[in-house]
């Protein structure tokens, strides 16, 4: 049976029950006082407004695969302070308390199964100083696409990243090159590559792998460009208008194939990975 | 991988006299030393999509008897070309420009030299609404299936994915007071201290000189200017420039196009070998 006729409660959270996140009492999209049962149930999106929340890449892998299926590869690739960076913050206190608070850099990467079908799984967090691809970040997919294209196996990534890592200079840049080198190899050996792009993904991971997917798929209300809207303001003094930048800005300026609710994207999935076999 | 840095005679410059050089307006751009390495230049224009941007100049010259593409960021001289150049930061037609001069390089077996001065591709909001994030990602991985030579130069200023953008190469190198930047000082200081006018901290920071970039392995070679930087003597910089990039390309002239493309693909995937040898430097894998 395919995947998008079964019922969407089965698939749902098919994968592992998601772990707990921080939400407010009230959600910032209408106001309803939010439950943590039910959201989490919910996949973290808003029964009433559809706002969604930010998920960790923790949360991210329970969601998509498989319970008990995930086997993560590279963990213990590590960052180091390679330009002694001390101010405002020393990078190397910032890397290890947020090692210590136990999240693993700002990509994770493994392999699992997604309603039994195997794929490699690559997830963005955006607590780890703020997503932002680093030679970690970047080892550990440019690894995962070599092996995908070797294999065969398709690749699914899911983004949210502020751009490239300031504090690891020009060698955090040259990372876009490494992962697009590998992103073109699996390319070229025919292995399809599924790409989520969720809030936010901007910089040099929008103008690297994000927006390079054989099927890009947003979230919505995610925001999705180059230049921060910020950085837009000082340069140009432009006032932009409400939603710029927004995955439904994505859609009608044709850099997104659709924006797609995340209660339904691992049925969608699912589906796809029955369609490219 | 050959390295020939050369010691730059003056090692006294701060960080930000560096980046003042690299952006000096009486600098060299693209065009001057384009015009000198192949004065029969033909410029040729246009995505074929939608619109030619003219912060990126590409275009045909004879250089060394043999037919070569040329590509550049271009920065205006006066206030009404610089305003007609955007200053040089690249609009989405201009990577699509370059992408499909390279296939008409590829077609015809011209090799590609590409010379990069550019504050960053254009952060505005037409940019933002034409894509300008996947025409960059696009190219990148485009210039790794180019099946002819690549030889990029940094000339002026390397900023960041607009740079890059145009800077997957067989071999990059450097002029000795040019810089190359994962992000502009005041980027880089508007996002890690929400404020601008940190640049000169932030610059201090982000190792981006010619030296820095040679001493990370991210570049093959830093070309030595003029005394009193390039902008004292056009000429001379141009015949430096001239020399380092014709060495680069007549060792790859004779390359099989697989291990070209082999050895490009290994530049930039292990482009950060070196932080495994020092301690401090990178991932411990």
């Amino acid at each position: 049976m395919s995947a998008l006729a079964k019922p969407a409660t089965e698939l749902r959270i098919a994968g592992g029950k998601l772990p707990e996140i921080p939400l407010p009492t009230n959600c910032p999209g209408c106001g309803v006082a939010l439950d943590l049962e039910v959201m989490r149930k919910h996949n973290y999106v808003c029964s009433q407004c559809g706002h969604h929340f930010r998920l960790g890449a923790d949360a991210w892998i329970a969601l998509i695969a498989d319970r008990g299926s995930w086997i993560e590869r590279w963990g213990d690739v590590r960052s180091h302070d390679l330009l002694n960076w001390k101010v405002p913050k020393p990078y190397q206190e910032v890397v290890e308390k947020l090692l210590e608070d136990g999240l693993n850099e700002a990509v994770r990467t493994g392999t699992c199964t997604l309603a039994g079908r195997p794929i490699w799984l690559a997830a963005f967090d955006f607590r780890f100083v703020g997503g932002t691809l680093s030679i970690v970040a970047g080892e550990r997919l440019a690894r995962g696409m070599e092996q995908a294209a070797s294999s065969g196996i398709p690749y699914v990534l899911i983004s949210a990243s502020g751009g490239a890592r300031m504090q690891e200079g020009v060698l955090a840049l040259m990372q876009l090159a490494k992962v697009n080198a590998a992103l073109g190899r699996l390319h070229a050996a025919g292995v399809p590559y599924f790409s989520v792009l969720t809030d936010p993904t901007f910089g040099g991971t929008a103008a690297s792998l994000a927006l390079l997917g054989d099927i890009n798929i947003a979230e919505p209300g995610a925001a999705i460009g180059f230049t921060g809207p910020r950085v837009i303001k000082q340069a140009t003094y432009a006032d932009l208008p409400p939603g710029f930048q927004s995955a439904e800005f994505q859609l009608s300026h044709g850099q997104v194939d659709m924006v797609l609710p995340r209660t339904e994207l691992r049925r969608l999935l699912a589906h796809l990975l029955e369609m490219y076999p | 991988m050959t390295r020939h840095g050369r010691k730059p005679d003056d090692t006294t410059l701060s960080v930000w006299q560096v980046i003042e050089l690299a952006r000096h307006p009486d600098r060299p751009y693209s065009l001057d030393y384009i015009r000198r390495l192949a004065p029969d230049f033909i410029e040729l224009h246009g995505d074929r999509l939608s619109g030619d941007d003219p912060a990126l100049v590409g275009g045909i010259g004879t250089w060394h008897g043999r037919t070569t593409v040329f590509l550049g960021h271009q920065k205006g001289r006066s206030l009404k070309e610089r305003v007609a150049r955007n200053w040089g930061m690249m609009h989405p037609e201009g990577y699509r420009k370059a992408i499909r001069l390279a296939h008409h390089a590829a077609k015809f077996r011209f090799p590609i030299v590409s010379l990069i001065d550019t504050p960053g591709a254009y952060p505005g909001a037409g940019a933002e609404e034409r894509g300008i994030a996947a025409a960059i990602a696009e190219a990148i991985m485009e210039w790794f299936r180019i099946p002819v030579p690549i030889v990029a130069a940094v000339i002026g200023e390397g900023g960041s994915g607009g740079a890059l953008g145009m800077g997957v190469a067989d071999r990059v190198i450097m002029l000795e007071n040019s810089i190359y930047s994962v992000a502009s000082p005041e980027a880089a200081a508007s996002i890690v201290w929400r404020d601008n006018n940190r640049k000169v901290e932030a610059a201090e920071q982000l190792q981006l000189t010619s030296r820095d970039l040679l001493a990370m392995g991210v570049v093959e070679e830093v070309v030595t200017e003029p005394k009193g930087s390039a902008r004292t003597d056009y000429d001379v910089a141009a015949a430096a420039l001239d020399e380092a990039l014709n060495r680069h390309m007549q060792s790859l002239l004779t390359q099989p196009t697989d291990e070209l493309l082999q050895h490009r693909y290994e530049r930039f995937r292990y482009i950060d070998s070196l932080v495994h040898a020092e301690p401090h430097f990178g991932p411990k894998v």
